[in-house]
């Protein structure tokens, strides 16, 4: 099966001129021309919808489901948190494995910019009896983790500032993104501390759009456009209780389990042997800069270890032209990733789409040169589900 | 259209909930309040001790069958200070640590204190060495988590 359609809002603080039912109106519309589909072609819908209370509409996707399809499509939700756009994905695409469908359309809404405030909402997705108290919100889940990969691995305050400013400046090539900023490493370390070591720019901004795939079996696509085809993708689930996740043999709460169970899974089926060498593009959901090095190990680009060091040759690779290509190995995040823009609920669906875009080489100006083969990933629920999605230009097997 | 004043309809989420902490977490706090002690579950299984108690082990799949004291010091196991201040939250600056207490196979969190939050580095520096805690008791106790917290051993 392939991602025959792609579509996307533009993502902002807030789009006080659409209603919901036009972000999604707009985003499904996109992915079906896109895709050389109408409406009537549209065998089920799956909408990725996070936490209610950002948007303050409980259940919001119910009042959009005539946005995307007729009425009479089977319907679905999908809440994953952060991970909730790649969850969509994945059941779409489960959808079009049991053969309960042929074509897909998979979207996912934020409509968080309605939210006046959302750390206090954030607060409230964690556990009221034992954690809630201790100002657990996403920031201080991820500073958590950055302050144990800075005294497990030694990173230092300038990794997380330089990796932030380097989405930043990648942001500049996509029309998409949120926030366009040419920041130095030093104004990133003078932004205000939100939560030790983590600075505002290198934490993701409140943003809203719609984002929209469309995914169809191989045999409905014969004679169409360019598609990105599905090479492999895995999605787990770890144990709740961070406090579990210190002193445990699979791994703590910075090794990612569930996304090296993911990669592992989706390489496999994606006969990747070597994913440093043969993947071209990599978008990975990070919504601060030190939660990326968190992923870079469960994708093979280094082990634990060597994270700082990967780091380093990220940002010297980048010297210079800035591009994003002169790194080891494939292009991290040639979107800029979630710091640039972070519309919760889509977040996720958005890494897919990217790098949808980019096997087709249809990315505009952030294009990666000869990107034939890329990998996303997913993130949510305070480390709690990844998945990783493999896609490419030829269909599996070859052309 | 261009020239249409944009609507903005103002709404505000206040809903009133009582949340249940259920037997096992009720008997964690009663030893809290009344016996200012730390108490776990252990697992048949793994023989890990559950901290905060729960019934049941997610990682053996087996309720829990005993109650265990566990020490009042223990390890930072990751921290962070809250430095700014967020609507509806408490004011900054805040330390909060998961802190494994002796005895314990799982991390429990809660606020440090006894550090200078005047000088964010500086506690930062310490906390980064995964110093030992000890549990600080609250003269008032409710029967909640917030019955006490962690302070920085000398």
């Amino acid at each position: 099966m392939a991602i025959a359609g792609v579509g996307q809002t533009p993502y902002r603080r807030a789009h006080a001129d659409a209603s919901t039912g036009d972000l999604v109106f707009r985003a499904v519309s996109e992915a079906l021309n896109d895709a050389g589909f109408d409406r009537g072609d549209v065998d089920a819908v799956v909408a990725g919808v996070a936490p209610d209370a950002l948007a303050g509409v409980n259940c919001i996707e119910k009042s959009v489901i005539g946005a995307a399809a007729p009425p009479g499509a089977p319907f679905f939700r999908v809440n994953t948190g952060g991970a909730t756009g790649s969850s969509a994905m994945l059941a779409a695409m489960t959808l079009v494995a049991a053969g309960r469908a042929d074509v897909v359309v998979a979207f996912a809404l934020e409509r968080m910019g309605q939210a006046v405030t959302s750390q206090q909402v954030f607060n409230t997705i964690f556990d009221p009896i034992y954690e809630k108290d201790f100002v657990l919100t996403t920031i201080t889940m991820a500073a958590l983790r950055a302050s144990l990969l800075m005294a497990r691995y030694g990173y230092t305050e300038r990794h997380w500032a330089a990796l932030a400013a380097r989405n930043h400046r990648l942001a500049l090539k996509n029309p998409l993104a949120h926030l366009h900023r040419d920041l130095t490493v030093e104004a990133v370390l003078e932004s205000p501390l939100l939560a030790w070591p983590i600075h505002l720019y290198e934490a993701c901004p409140m943003s809203e759009g719609a984002c929209a795939l469309v995914i169809a079996a191989g045999d409905r696509l014969p004679g169409r456009g360019p598609v990105a085809w599905v090479h492999g993708a895995a999605s787990y689930s770890d144990s709740y209780a961070m406090g579990d996740r210190f002193d445990r043999p699979e791994g703590t709460l910075v090794d990612l389990v569930t996304l090296r169970r993911a990669a592992e899974v989706a390489y496999r089926q994606a006969g990747i042997a070597d994913p440093a060498k043969e993947i071209d593009v990599v978008e990975i959901h990070a919504p601060f800069s030190s939660a990326e090095v968190m992923a870079y190990p469960p994708l093979g680009l280094c082990t634990p270890e060597d994270g700082p060091a990967y780091v380093d040759a990220l940002i010297d690779g980048d010297a210079g032209g800035g591009s994003g290509g002169g790194g080891p190995g494939p292009v991290v995040n040639p979107s800029g990733g979630p710091m640039a823009a972070n519309p919760v609920s889509a977040t996720a669906m958005i890494r897919i789409a990217e790098c949808a875009l980019q096997v087709r080489g249809a990315a505009g100006d952030r294009q990666v040169d000869g990107a034939r083969r890329a990998v996303a990933t997913g993130q949510g629920g305070a480390t709690q589900f990844s998945s990783a999605c493999v896609l490419a230009a030829e269909p599996p097997g070859g052309p | 259209m261009t020239d249409t004043e944009l609507v903005t309809v103002d709404g505000v989420w206040n809903f009133q909930y009582r949340y249940f902490a259920g037997e096992t977490a009720s008997r964690f706090f009663a030893e809290l309040r009344d016996e200012r002690r730390i108490v776990g579950r252990r697992c048949p299984g793994c023989q890990r001790v559950l901290v905060p108690a729960r019934s049941w082990c997610d990682r053996c799949f087996l309720a829990t069958t005993e109650w265990v004291a566990v020490g009042t010091e223990g390890v930072v196991e990751a921290f962070t200070v809250l430095t700014a201040a967020f609507p509806g939250l408490p004011e900054p600056p805040l330390a909060i640590a998961y802190v494994t207490l002796d005895g314990a196979g799982t991390a429990l969190l809660n606020f440090v204190d006894g550090l200078d939050l005047a000088d964010i580095d500086a506690s930062a520096a310490l906390l980064l060495d995964r110093p030992r805690v000890e549990v600080m008791f609250h003269d008032e106790r409710h029967g909640r988590m917030t019955d006490f917290h962690f302070r920085l051993k000398d």
